[in-house]
């Protein structure tokens, strides 16, 4: 029996309608009704500035929103056929749309924007974030141009973000996929990204789609699979992150989606990363992103409490995953009060290490792997938090420097993890 | 085959515009003429076209290509004489073609004896025939057409030192047709050809007639009064005769020149050919649809003037600075290519000398509503010389074969006229008329074969049109009706093949017959029809009902 196909016959009427593009536009959605529209409307700005003469299209794959965000989006579109609501632009601009069943995290959003690039032989192609309240029209043209017009694959956005915002990047991803690959890109998992098309279909021919669903956090091994490839990776600077707040409960699926993406790479990729010794800087266009410092309310406490808490109930799982001295030296930090707590960048990059080479070996289910890591990195975050609290931009950059490159001192010791299992 | 007798003869015409100049010459001086026009009539008849649209004949020091007359009532010597030209017009209606000429009403040559005396004396009777001022100052919200070569309206005279209104080149005034005594010598110009039996008029640059100021000095009301009391003279007069219009404006803009039927039959469709040519290289119908959507609707008496390219520059006056940045750097990379606001070229260079795009345009062009103007020498993939100033690279000899001056002229080469288009791809042994009417599947053969389908039903020259807008952008498909008849145009703009779902609900039952080929497809059904086209192809289907 043939493979059912992700790609309905619906959206591949479509896809022959809007033909051969220059430009494609993916949106991934999952009940976006509120920031969409304007979203959209941005987009199509962006477009209609920057590509004026080009052909493209935006593409919206939709996880079964309920409040109506695709029909936002369709409603977009600039044809002839409701001309007097379109603005002034050279040639149609499609704006389509399709559904799939499984669970927004899945990639298989990701997936089916890969599979149009091919089959509309894109040759520029950009992800938007369905949230980004902050979009600017200039947004398309900074990560699309270096794709159309100085031949990059790859294009990871930075930002202009608050000290205390984004710090599974800063305090694990970052430093991480900088010391195993050795390339510095500031944002490697992102929502907003370009990527030429044929990039695009090196990675839907790679065998990383295992599981019929899809895989959660594609988007990490899309930039590792680049990086791999030594394909041509630039980042753009596009402005303002904006924040979005997140529960506590948040935190598992994020791991999930990124430092399990990123462990789950690292076994296919071990040819790479285990050759790979300090690390370049990436052509960035822009700045390497930039730090705001206003004040922000950050709950500590809890964060060491979590941490504390953790440590002691999961003590048998850590002693799966971790080497006595790193679980002996995390338990005595555990008891130590507010003021003396210090979760220190290098027992923070042996944990995390030690993480790595666990899950590799898969001593427990990796699922409580990534779970497991938890409360720990609340605790690294604790302490990143005290040790910037009163830091200007140029301490929080020097200090996140500094976690870089104890990531890239201790890559041997995980190295020495991974060989001693073989 | 004797003229038809129908008033609305112009609504089914395919009309080809020629200068007399460039077609044939019969005695050798390097120039066409009138005779020679007349012994190639029986090309155009076999060709298939109903009419004839002559560009200036008449005496002038030809400073712009005879759109600058010295003598409204007599040939240009070159050309032959009234004689002649009454021999000419008789062996065309023998043959069933009509004929069109210009009627350069907004302004003469400054060698006319008209603006001579004008000039003479500011006391002259014929001083106020013309628009004169002491100062330049008047109608400063006039925009200058020839922006190339004029800095002004206005020409200081120093004969009657003051400043003279001109529109186009500073050698032609304006005729002021704010006086009677202009209005009425214009009709006595027209009465004269049109009782020698010429068919219509092409009046050239009608938004100018009258100038006011505070205004653009175009499209005024008093120039649609001027232009109405000439209509309602042919009409008492001449009836079945026709009237029409140049003015490059917008089509809204356009419609007035309509009136309720009674100013113009017909008027050009100048912002549609651009986007004929932007819709082609985009590949996509939407500025086609969109101007199309924009046309008004005209009195039913009336009809579209349409064209592909014509003896002037392909004018982009019509269209945004945008699409004129695109259609520049997309169809005249060269700058040399350019003019004025428009692009120098024909139409095979144009199009990369690619037979299925010229097919496909040219398909259009017979099928949208309207009548249809080939430009002498399209119908053989002319190509032209833009090394030759002005717009006289597409104006350069007829290639009737590989021979002397290419069949138009026994003279010496250097003495024509112009010289012919001789490179490797364009040149007259190569692309010719004999040469093609020897090959069964030439495109002069093609385009014969194109015209007596066109002329096979009336649905094309008075039929309705309804859009289909499949979602499929590439494709530009639409219905024309006249009646119980129903022809279905499918055009793929796209240069790779492509598949279109048609909603053709409304002819359920219908069977497409192919117009060319005259095979059957499916019938029609409750389902979207699905078709499949080839690259730039295009298909016109009779629906028939069986």
């Amino acid at each position: 029996m043939a493979e059912e196909s992700y790609l309905t016959d619906d959206f591949l009427r479509q896809l022959i309608n809007v033909g051969e593009v220059d430009i494609l536009v993916g949106l991934p959605t999952h009940n976006n009704a509120k920031t969409i529209g304007s979203i959209v409307r941005t987009i199509q700005s962006g477009i209609l500035r920057g590509f004026p003469r080009e052909r493209a299209v935006i593409i919206n794959v939709d996880g079964g929103s309920r409040d109506g965000t695709p029909d936002l989006v369709t409603g977009i579109s600039i044809d002839d056929v409701r001309p007097a609501s379109n603005p002034y632009a050279l040639r149609t601009l499609h704006s389509i749309s399709t559904r799939y069943a499984a669970s927004p995290a899945s990639g298989v959003a990701f997936r089916t924007l890969l599979a149009a690039a091919e089959l509309l032989r894109a040759k520029a192609c950009v992800v938007m974030s369905p949230e980004s309240a902050n979009i600017e029209p200039e947004w398309l043209s900074k990560l699309l141009y270096p794709v159309y017009r100085d031949g990059f694959d790859l294009v990871t956005p930075t930002y202009r973000r608050h000290k205390f915002e984004g710090l599974l990047i800063t305090n694990l991803l970052y430093p991480m996929t900088r010391a195993l690959y050795g390339l510095r890109i500031r944002e490697a998992y992102s929502l907003e990204f370009g990527f030429s098309g044929r990039l695009g279909s090196q990675f839907l021919g790679q065998n990383v789609w295992n599981h019929p669903t899809g895989e959660a956090g594609v988007e990490l091994r899309f930039t590792l699979a680049a990086i791999a490839g030594r394909y041509r990776i630039c980042q753009s600077f596009l402005g303002e992150k904006d924040h979005v707040e997140r529960r506590a409960a948040d935190l598992v699926p994020a791991l999930r989606e990124t430092v399990g993406a990123l462990f789950s790479a690292l076994e296919p990729d071990f040819r790479v990363w285990s050759e790979v010794a300090g690390s370049q800087a990436a052509p960035t266009t822009g700045t390497d992103g930039e730090v705001l410092l206003e004040p922000l309310r950050v709950n500590r406490k809890r964060l060491r409490e979590m941490f504390s808490t953790g440590v002691a109930e999961l003590e048998s799982v850590f002693q799966s995953i971790l080497s006595p001295p790193t679980l002996a030296e995390l338990q005595r930090i555990a008891r130590l009060g507010e003021e003396a707590f210090h979760y220190s960048a290098e027992l923070w990059v042996r944990t995390v290490y030690e993480f790595a080479a666990s899950y590799q070996k898969s001593v427990i289910s990796r699922d409580h792997i990534i779970q497991a890591l938890a409360p720990l990195f609340r605790g690294r975050v604790f302490t990143f938090l005290m040790e910037n609290r009163n830091a200007s931009a140029d301490d929080v950059e020097n200090n996140i420097e500094g976690l870089c490159l104890e990531f890239e001192r201790l890559k041997p010791y995980l190295l020495q993890m991974w060989k001693s299992r073989e | 085959m004797p003229l038809s007798r129908d008033v609305l003869w112009y609504k089914d015409a395919i009309i080809y515009q020629v200068h007399v100049r460039t077609f044939h010459d019969s005695n050798g001086d390097g120039i066409g003429d009138f005779q020679g026009l007349e012994e190639k009539l029986d090309y155009l008849q076999e060709l298939g076209i109903s009419a004839i649209w002559l560009m200036p004949f008449f005496p002038s020091p030809l400073r712009d290509d005879g759109y600058d007359i010295a003598d409204y009532n007599a040939v240009h010597p070159s050309y032959g004489t009234l004689e002649d030209f009454q021999k000419f017009l008789a062996a065309a209606h023998d043959r069933g073609i009509r004929i069109i000429i210009e009627l350069v009403s907004n302004h003469t040559s400054d060698q006319h004896p008209w603006f001579q005396e004008s000039r003479s004396s500011r006391d002259n009777p014929r001083r106020d025939w013309y628009v004169w001022s002491d100062t330049d100052s008047p109608y400063k919200g006039a925009r200058i057409i020839f922006l190339d070569t004029e800095k002004s309206n206005w020409a200081w005279d120093p004969i009657s030192k003051s400043f003279y209104w001109h529109r186009f080149f500073s050698h032609q005034p304006d005729l002021n047709y704010d006086n009677p005594e202009v209005r009425e010598q214009m009709w006595q110009v027209m009465k004269f050809w049109l009782e020698m039996g010429v068919d219509a008029f092409r009046l050239d640059a009608v938004p100018y007639l009258v100038e006011r100021e505070g205004t653009n000095c175009e499209n005024l009301p008093e120039t649609h009064a001027v232009l109405k009391e000439l209509r309602r003279k042919l009409d008492e007069q001449f009836p079945g005769r026709m009237l029409l219009a140049e003015a490059n404006q917008w089509p809204a803009e356009l419609r007035p020149y309509f009136g309720d039927g009674d100013e113009f039959h017909m008027a050009f469709h100048f912002p549609l050919m651009p986007r004929m040519f932007m819709g082609l290289k985009l590949e996509d119908r939407k500025p086609i649809t969109e101007i199309l959507q924009q046309t008004p609707e005209i009195p039913p008496s009336c009809q579209w003037s349409l064209f592909l390219r014509n003896h002037d520059e392909l004018t982009l006056e019509m269209v945004t600075d945008m699409e004129r940045d695109y259609m520049y750097d997309t169809y005249a990379e060269n700058k040399t290519m350019r003019l004025n606001l428009g692009i120098r070229r024909r139409l095979a260079p144009l199009l990369d000398n690619d037979r299925r795009r010229i097919e496909l345009m040219n398909g259009m062009l017979m099928s949208l509503p309207g009548t249809p103007i080939i430009y002498y020498g399209d119908e053989i993939g002319m190509g032209d010389n833009i090394n030759l100033g002005d717009r006289n690279g597409v104006r350069t000899p007829m290639q009737w074969n590989g021979g002397w001056n290419g069949g138009f002229s026994t003279a010496a080469p250097e003495s024509l006229y112009a010289p012919l288009i001789q490179d490797p791809v364009y040149g007259y042994p190569a692309v010719n008329v004999l040469r093609q009417k020897a090959s069964e599947h030439s495109f002069l053969n093609w385009m014969q074969r194109i015209i007596t389908v066109r002329r096979s039903t009336g649905v094309f020259g008075r039929g309705s049109i309804e859009f289909l807008y499949p979602a499929n952008h590439r494709i530009l498909a639409y219905v024309r009706r006249l009646e119980n008849e129903a022809v279905l145009v499918v055009n793929n703009l796209s240069s790779t093949a492509q598949a279109v779902e048609l909603d053709l609900r409304r002819y359920k039952g219908s069977i497409p017959i192919e117009m060319f080929g005259k095979n059957m497809f499916p019938r029609v059904g409750e389902l979207p029809y699905l078709l499949t086209m080839g690259p730039y192809q295009f298909y016109w289907f009779r629906l028939r009902r069986i």
